[in-house]
């Protein structure tokens, strides 16, 4: 039987000590553990100011964590973590149907992208001249 | 008058030159909810997603763009809009 994978994005409560991530964090494991998965990785992605404001917070602490498991398992997994109110909000993406452990193809990436640095940038990589010369085109 | 004006229009888009997706050109480049300074570049001042006519991407990667743009916005990595400036 192949197992899928999955990854769960989730924000957390800025303000909450490091005691509650480490709780949180078991608890998390716990549950992929008690439904038959297992977690690939677990880490902090850093804080980041918030688009929009989430259940009155402006600023969040981004996690990812990998698993594998069944089709039950997000299910269960979300159900927590609808229950749990430091999460702010949290997203599942299945990644693969049927996950083989010896073809890697997601050789991991740096993960802490975020963080205070890089919040707010206007980076302009390319595209933005043209884009104003064909909207004038279209009109 | 009206006529002239018309063709030398439809002349003009006829020379232009073709935009590739970026994404086709470059497949290093992987297209990622969670990467939202790369998102970015695809969405209008207004948060609006930016159309495939004008950014050049092929339809298959602007399949892939929309939904990870509108994962982002869930997870309030990008706006949904943004506040007038008035």
């Amino acid at each position: 039987m192949y197992q899928r994978k999955y990854e769960v994005f989730f924000i957390v409560d800025p303000d909450l000590p490091d005691s509650d991530l480490k709780s949180l964090e078991t608890r998390l494991k716990e549950i992929v553990a008690r439904e038959g998965g297992s977690v690939l990785s677990y880490n902090s992605w850093g804080k980041k100011k918030l688009a929009y404001s989430v259940k009155k917070r402006t600023r969040g602490h981004y996690f990812l964590m990998e698993f594998l498991g069944g089709s039950e398992l997000p299910q269960e997994l979300e159900r927590n973590l609808k229950i749990d109110e430091r999460v702010l909000r949290f997203i599942t993406v299945k990644l693969d149907d049927r996950y083989e452990p010896g073809k890697d193809e997601s050789i991991q990436v740096p993960p802490p992208s975020y963080d205070e640095a890089s919040t707010e940038e206007g980076s302009s990589l390319e595209m933005p001249e043209q884009k104003e010369e064909q909207e004038q085109e279209n009109e | 008058m009206v006529i002239t004006k018309a063709t030398i229009k439809k002349k003009r888009r006829f020379f232009k030159h073709r935009k590739v997706c970026r994404f086709c050109a470059d497949s290093s480049l992987k297209i990622d909810y969670k990467d939202a300074n790369l998102l970015q570049h695809f969405l209008t001042e207004r948060a609006k997603i930016v159309p495939r006519r004008i950014t050049g991407n092929c339809a298959k990667h602007q399949r892939e763009l929309t939904v990870a743009i509108k994962r982002a916005r869930q997870m309030a990595l990008l706006p949904y809009t943004t506040i007038a400036p008035i």
